[in-house]
């Protein structure tokens, strides 16, 4: 049995912070020494490659769920990009319009062998390469790719905000797909006005969470300007450790490192 | 000829397990119904006593009555039954190898 974890990144509503989040806790784990493979699963609006600056890949996972390469010819090697001792690999979507279309076209029988692809990267990362982490960035709601990925990991972490629209979708995706698939699944509230979570009501914040979702919450993001104002440019904990958004997304590293080894 | 009895008398169980489980939803007719995709709308939309057994398939890819009971802890009798009944409705597809049959999804044209 292999020692390695698939983490997807979901939420019910787009910009919700999955992209920041996936890329960021991918390259905190590799500063904590784990091998990890970060794919970008959102086959809708691919977002990877411009945050990585990635002009061209050889090969993308398209390919690989269309059973036209194996996963090896797709990861990209970024170990380079992280001072450390780990190794870091990413797997790009094919964000040319053309790449899309012909994502979205695709019927359930294509559907079921990408889920079966998707299944065997337990095996050839996880086991094989022995990567101690993959990380799904999803696209946002019930998307064919999504649930995929959701049923390929092994934990879901749900982005969400305080936006009412967004609340009630994400507990209607707990209630009935999450929980269907018997997935542990867990919170991250990101866009938090300072005033609504100041820091001695953390613990309020948390049972309040528990209350709406039934299921833990794994941290809580503040609204901050000056990262909007950075606006998805490369990876914010390499260039920012000093942030306080590094800080509290180290936390969320850290609490899923511990809690999986 | 005692393995061969029991041989027999374990493909007669099985067979018995499927009538059982097709009486229960009130089906006369034995004809499989045409091979169903298996994707994750399908098994959403599934009972859940199906949906885990067919869960298990999928992450395993291909397996016994007994090991899927092994993971779903549940009995090996009651797994067989809805293996078998979702071999009926077109999802999954059974093999015979020896004494063992082995339940998997059909997913042609993978490499």
């Amino acid at each position: 049995m292999s020692m390695g974890k698939i983490i997807a990144v979901h939420s019910y509503k787009g910009g919700t912070g999955k992209t920041l989040i996936s890329v960021n806790l991918a390259a905190i784990l590799v500063r904590h020494g784990r091998k990890v493979c970060l794919l970008d699963l959102d086959f809708r609006a691919p977002s990877l490659s411009t945050v990585l600056k990635i002009e061209k890949a050889e090969y993308w996972l398209n390919d690989y769920l269309n059973g036209t390469c194996e996963i090896d010819k797709v990861l990209i090697d970024l170990s380079d990009r992280i001072q450390n001792k780990c190794k870091f690999f990413v797997g790009l979507a094919n964000p040319t319009t053309e790449a899309i279309r012909d994502m979205t076209a695709k019927d359930r029988k294509w559907e079921m062998r990408a889920l079966g692809r998707l299944l065997a990267l337990r095996n050839s990362l996880l086991n094989d390469k022995a990567f101690d982490y993959l990380i799904f960035d999803t696209s946002p709601g019930l998307q064919y790719s999504s649930i995929n990925a959701i049923v390929s990991a092994d934990l879901i972490l749900v982005a969400t905000t305080l936006d009412r629209s967004d609340a009630d979708g994400t507990r209607r995706m707990l209630r009935e797909l999450y929980d269907l698939f018997e997935k542990k699944t867990e919170i991250v509230l990101n866009k938090v006005l300072q005033d609504v979570s100041p820091k001695s009501g953390k613990e309020e914040a948390q049972a309040k969470i528990k209350d709406l979702y039934h299921v833990p919450l794994l941290g809580v993001i503040p609204c901050f300007c000056d990262v909007l104002r950075w606006k998805g440019n490369a990876i914010f904990v390499q260039e920012r450790p000093e942030h306080p958004l590094a800080k509290i997304l180290n936390e969320i590293a850290s609490k899923i490192d511990n809690d999986i080894t | 000829m005692l393995e061969k009895i029991r041989e027999n008398l374990e493909k007669l169980n099985e067979k018995m397990e499927v009538m059982i489980e097709l009486q229960k939803h009130g089906r006369k007719d034995f004809q499989p119904l045409p091979e169903a995709p298996l994707d994750v709308m399908t098994l959403l939309s599934m009972p859940d006593h199906l949906r885990k057994t067919a869960m298990t398939v999928c992450r395993l890819g291909r397996a016994t009555a007994e090991e899927i009971a092994q993971q779903t802890h549940r009995a090996r009798a009651v797994e067989s039954a809805y293996l078998n009944q979702l071999v009926i409705m077109g999802y999954l597809k059974k093999e015979r190898k020896g004494r063992k049959a082995y339940f998997y999804v059909e997913r042609e044209g993978q490499g």
